[in-house]
């Protein structure tokens, strides 16, 4: 408080030292990643290391892009994020809404049955599942990563919606009951047009959770063809070993769309993580 | 449409007035009720068919020699009792509960610190929170592939760098001590989105608190543990049960590392899920690997349950208190 102003200056400079420090060693492995997939092959395994690429060898993006079906991968990952977008948000809010704006018995318990099948590891249902889909099949395409989704399965979708839908205050609905509105026409007219900003959230998670889907994927995906660009990565982290900066070209095109994202729905996103957290700070 | 009309008088005598009638009484108590099933059924179909029907469904497995086309044949406790003399069991678990032994504390520390200085008053706040979030979104397989080029023994950054200062570096991920250390780091890296929680955990402390315990003449540590842990204690609890449910599915980095290092150091990346994958999708052993997904439940409900007794010591709720 009263502090004079040159001990502020100093503990100000201090903070700024740590935590640039810290964004250094925090940045530097995305800095690398860049700079390698920019390097020649003989220059990225240089000893002592060069740091700045030269010539820049903008050329690896290219010949990467074509060595690999990229393209295919990453329209294969939008179109399962696309489909699995429409089934968490049809479902999640409708079972949010279930779940927020009606009071019914068991609802309550109904809610933490659902919150505590988070904590059940994925593996300890996975066999079962995997028999199913076969049985019906289901396995090969996509078809056990998008149903599951028009089935509620997003429990964060599911959450998030809920916290949100809990801070519209109830006279909304009881004005709509007023004016003889059933409960859909409530949710369909006047609550999911207010919930749009959490809307929005729901589906950049649902995206981010598709590009980096790995799991999903490997247990369900056999045909090369259908390949998510997380399988298409991983196969090329598995045959150009010999290649690092091809390597590293390809996970820069699977890095920067998301981080371009990023920045640009930024409030979004860490608002989004913030609710799931500190519950209902909505 | 007529009953519509009703249902509608109905719920809304609800909202207006206690009225007695016999009738909007039992109404009142089943329309809302319906409704809400009605609104949650997407869900509670998903629970049935795709949460409690295979997990049921693994117990059962879990008694029998199973290969996924024929019919599972029981065969009792054969595939627990395999599974306890099983050396590459033992080894997984003991992996993946190193990993968790030391991934949890140390991504907590990790997390609540990057927060705390996330918090400090300082210009530029905005560009720091986005530096130290964006590991967390790369995805994981592209984070796998620059870490392993980092890390490389020959090549990587990373041991150059160390070997400017005359320290001669492991071989980290082909390393059969430094692996595991390797994929902490890996995971260290990424702890964004519980840094996040964390920080609005932080922001939603009043700060008369702080106000108060200064004027009381606290020093910082007296105020970290007197307001700051107390006062972010269930953000914490709800962090850890996430992490550690992570940590005992821990599988897409270890796997996707090895895929780039086959042979690897030898099983000391070879985690449980792993295992139980392997078990399923090489071997078809659906019934062997159903007893080690069940195996994983118990262990991680036991887990579960002791930190949730264990909690109410050191969570505390501001609204209760």
């Amino acid at each position: 408080m009263e502090a004079p102003t040159r001990h502020k200056l100093i503990s100000g400079a201090g903070k700024h030292t740590v935590l640039l420090a810290t964004a250094v060693v925090l940045g530097f492995p995305l800095v690398w990643m860049v700079l390698s997939s920019l390097k020649s092959n003989f220059q990225a395994l240089a000893v002592p290391p060069v740091w700045i690429p030269h010539p820049v060898q903008w050329d690896n993006y290219p010949q990467m892009l074509s060595a690999v079906p990229f393209y295919r991968y990453v329209l294969n990952t939008l179109m399962y994020a696309a489909i699995t977008i429409v089934g968490v948000c049809i479902s999640s809010s409708l079972v949010a809404y279930g779940f927020s704006r009606i009071s019914w018995r068991g609802r309550d318990f109904l809610f933490k049955v659902m919150v505590s099948t988070l904590l059940i590891p994925f593996f300890a249902t996975l066999i079962p599942l995997f028999v199913m889909y076969k049985r019906f099949h289901m396995v090969g395409w996509y078809w056990p990563l998008i149903v599951p989704t028009f089935f509620g399965s997003s429990i964060f979708s599911t959450f998030l919606l809920r916290q949100f839908f809990m801070t519209i205050p109830q006279s909304v609905s009881d004005a709509a009951r007023i004016d003889g509105a059933n409960e859909f026409t409530i949710y369909s007219r006047v609550i999911l047009p207010m919930a749009k900003p959490a809307m929005a959230t729901v589906i950049l998670f649902q995206f981010v959770y598709c590009w980096n889907d790995y799991l999903g994927p490997l247990v369900y995906i056999s045909n090369q063809k259908w390949y998510p660009l997380t399988l298409g990565l991983g196969q090329i982290l598995g045959t150009y070993t010999t290649n690092w900066p091809w390597v590293m070209a390809a996970a820069t095109a699977a890095t920067a769309p998301i981080i371009i994202l990023f920045f640009f729905t930024q409030r979004t996103f860490i608002h989004g993580i913030a609710i799931q957290g500190t519950g209902d700070k909505g | 449409m007529a009953t519509q009309q009703a249902d509608v008088m109905a719920d809304t005598t609800q909202t207006r007035s206690q009225q007695p009638a016999r009738r909007a009484w039992s109404r009142r108590l089943t329309r809302p009720t319906r409704n809400g099933l009605l609104f949650v059924s997407p869900w509670l179909l998903g629970f049935l068919l795709f949460f409690a029907y295979p997990f049921f469904a693994t117990i059962f497995y879990s008694f029998t020699d199973f290969d996924g086309t024929g019919t599972p044949k029981w065969i009792g406790l054969t595939n627990y009792s395999n599974l306890f003399h099983d050396h590459l069991f033992w080894v997984s678990l003991y992996n993946t509960g190193f990993y968790t032994f030391f991934e949890l504390p140390l991504s907590t520390l990790a997390a609540l610190g990057l927060a705390m200085l996330l918090n400090m008053d300082v210009k530029g706040r905005a560009i720091y929170r986005t530096i130290f979030y964006i590991p967390s979104i790369v995805p994981i397989v592209a984070s796998c592939m620059v870490f392993v080029w980092m890390f490389n023994p020959a090549t990587g950054i990373v041991n150059s760098l160390l070997n400017d200062v005359n320290i001669t570096g492991p071989g980290w991920f082909f390393s059969i001590f430094w692996s595991k250390p390797s994929l902490i780091l890996l995971g260290l890296w990424g702890v964004g989105q519980p840094m996040v929680i964390y920080l609005a955990g932080l922001q939603s402390i009043p700060a008369e608190l702080y106000e108060v315990a200064a004027i009381d003449g606290a020093g910082a540590w007296h105020r970290f543990r007197k307001i700051t842990l107390p006062m972010l204690s269930p953000v914490i609890l709800f962090n850890v049960i996430l992490q550690l449910v992570a940590c005992f599915s821990y599988f897409t980095q270890a796997q996707v590392i090895e895929n780039a290092n086959p042979g690897g150091p030898g099983t000391s990346t070879w985690f449980y899920v792993q295992y139980l994958y392997e078990q399923a999708f090489a071997f078809l052993k659906l019934g062997y690997s159903s007893a080690m997904g069940f195996f994983l439940f118990v262990i991680s409900a036991v887990v579960m349950v002791a930190l949730f007794k264990t909690s109410n010591r050191w969570v505390y709720y501001a609204s209760e208190g």
